[in-house]
């Protein structure tokens, strides 16, 4: 089960998103989720969906890999939706016993839905087709200025690039952990939700202690090899623009003032 | 390369306000020499200090008392840091706990960008310490792909890059299944030969120690003895009041003396035992 969260991990291929600067898959993302919070009507969802198609098309990731990437998340959706469909007030539509689906709520469903679905697909694709350096890099790059601010923008990306780093060993040994306790009689799959609760102390705080011994360890070998911070530090890889990447803010671009318009029109 | 002379590394334990609860001192007057291009093993069994010992190397620790130069450089001083930790890479016992970037180049590259190479620059570096160490095939693989001898090489090609005199292994062999353990030795054996880089092998293992031109064995925080693995191997009444033990070749050709077969003295490694029995028939 642990073994299927996909979400922040790169999926290797060689594909044309695959190649695109991260900064611009980075703003692409952004203005994409932005958009689909911003016009909520068919057309643009109809626009939003081509996109996601082809952009799915040109990264080479199988379906299968896509859909596996939101099975721990299918729970929360589908309880937000039942939710949504029956506490909504309006029109109604139907009636069973006590429960009332009315027009508005259906109508908010689907907009929660495409919106939650598309937002997953959208960044996930990100993290699929971006190693996780080029994207820190990327991230870097962009909050750059705030450095002025004193905000500790090298810091921040450093942290959030070691934790994709750890996140398969963490699982693995969340894994190993369940199985040591497992055969001493632990029980994880039975009993009510508070007891459930309570079998995961047995488990979390070995993963605590195991975390913060290997960062202990991490920081050693970082010193050992002269880290210092970001001051003084050259970049394996710089990032350049290239004429796919223009092309695809050109697209870009294109697609949102298209949904402005029709979204000030409609 | 490296000079110590007397030096002390003492641990303060403190309790819960920060008063001091006792002094553990973990080195206790160590002086060594080791010349460039030599090929180090220093052994103990747990807590000799052989760990303190190879961070106060690598100015992760310093002395608390007595002088320690690297490369001719005095690990007393501050701004020697950065210079003293380029020029003496570490690999530590865990491979995954070493390992910074998710792909294995950019690993490799972590040191060089640290010390502000520039970017042409540090691509070669990277090519140069993967091609060293045999692992240039794997250079777009994430590590944990990778089996642990592999990750333990990965490890030492970051060290390469930095361009060092000397590498320290702290029991980086410790984790590592056989095949893993002879792969990261017979790295670190070419390096030596090939590059000329000083190898200092900390380990528990007597079988790693075979290798070595010269081994200090460390107990209580002292080196006890010190000289050729054939020398130490001699003594074997004083390893094993350092809780050491010998290595099987030699324990085995000293059992079969016990029982009359007469074996030359000396031997170390499995073939050579092959060969003296060969000899006998």
């Amino acid at each position: 089960m642990l073994r299927d969260i996909t979400i922040g991990q790169y999926y290797p291929a060689d594909s044309i998103i695959h190649r695109l600067d991260p900064r611009v898959k980075l703003f692409f993302v952004f203005i994409y989720v932005l958009s689909l919070f911003m016009f909520g009507n068919l057309v643009s969802y109809c626009l939003a969906t081509i996109l996601l198609v082809v952009a799915i098309y040109y990264a080479k990731i199988p379906v299968k890999f896509l859909i596996r990437g939101f099975k721990p998340i299918f729970v929360l959706l589908i309880f937000t939706t039942f939710m949504k469909l029956f506490i909504t007030d309006g029109t109604v539509w139907f009636k069973l016993w006590k429960f009332t689906i009315t027009k508005e709520g259906v109508i908010d469903v689907i907009h929660i839905l495409v919106r939650i679905l598309y937002l997953i697909i959208a960044s996930s694709l990100l993290t699929y087709t971006t190693t996780p350096t080029r994207l820190t890099d990327a991230l870097e790059q962009v909050f750059k200025p705030l450095n002025k601010l004193k905000v500790p923008v090298h810091e921040l990306t450093m942290m959030m690039s070691i934790a994709l780093r750890f996140i398969p060993i963490l699982v693995e040994e969340t894994d190993k952990i369940m199985k040591a306790q497992s055969s001493r009689c632990m029980n994880f799959s039975s009993g009510n939700i508070l007891k459930r609760i309570k079998n995961l102390v047995p488990i979390l705080i070995p993963l605590f202690v195991a975390a913060l011994r290997r960062a202990d360890d991490l920081a050693l070998a970082m010193e050992s090899r002269c880290y210092q911070g970001g001051e003084g530090r050259t970049k394996m890889r710089i990032l350049k623009y290239k004429r796919q990447d223009f092309f695809v803010y050109i697209l870009l671009a294109i697609y949102f003032v298209f949904s402005l318009i029709i979204h000030l029109l409609l | 390369m490296i000079k110590a002379e007397n030096i002390v590394y003492e641990y303060i334990r403190r309790d819960e306000e920060g008063n001091v609860e006792g002094i553990d001192r973990v080195l206790d007057g160590i002086s060594l020499d080791v010349q460039t291009g030599e090929f180090i093993a220093v052994i103990g069994h747990n807590g000799s200090g052989k760990s303190t010992f190879a961070r106060n190397l690598n100015r992760l620790l310093t002395p608390t008392e007595g002088s320690l130069w690297i490369d001719g450089l005095n690990s007393d001083d501050m701004e020697n840091t950065w210079k003293i930790r380029q020029s003496t890479g570490m690999v530590f016992q865990n491979p995954d706990n070493q390992i910074i970037s998710s792909v294995v180049e950019e690993d490799v590259g972590f040191g060089p960008e640290n010390m502000g190479v520039p970017t042409d620059d540090i691509w070669k570096r990277v090519e140069d310490a993967l091609n060293a160490v045999d692992m240039i095939k794997y250079r777009s693989y994430s590590p944990n792909k990778l089996s642990g001898g592999q990750k333990q090489r990965v490890a030492i090609a970051g060290v390469l890059a930095m361009h060092p005199k000397c590498i320290i292994l702290d029991e980086a062999t410790a984790m590592l299944d056989p095949q893993g353990r002879l792969e990261t030795l017979q790295t670190v054996k070419a390096l030596n030969k090939m590059e000329k880089i000083t190898i200092i092998l900390i380990t528990q293992d007597m079988e790693e120690v075979i290798y070595a031109d010269k081994v200090f064995v460390m107990d209580h925080g002292k080196i006890t003895m010190s000289g050729t693995p054939r020398e130490i191997f001699t003594n074997e009444e004083a390893l094993k009041e350092c809780q050491l033990d010998l290595p099987q070749a030699l324990k085995l050709a000293n059992e079969l003396r016990k029982e009359g077969i007469d074996i030359t003295e000396g031997l170390l490694t499995a073939e050579e035992l092959v060969d003296a029995i060969c000899q006998l028939y």
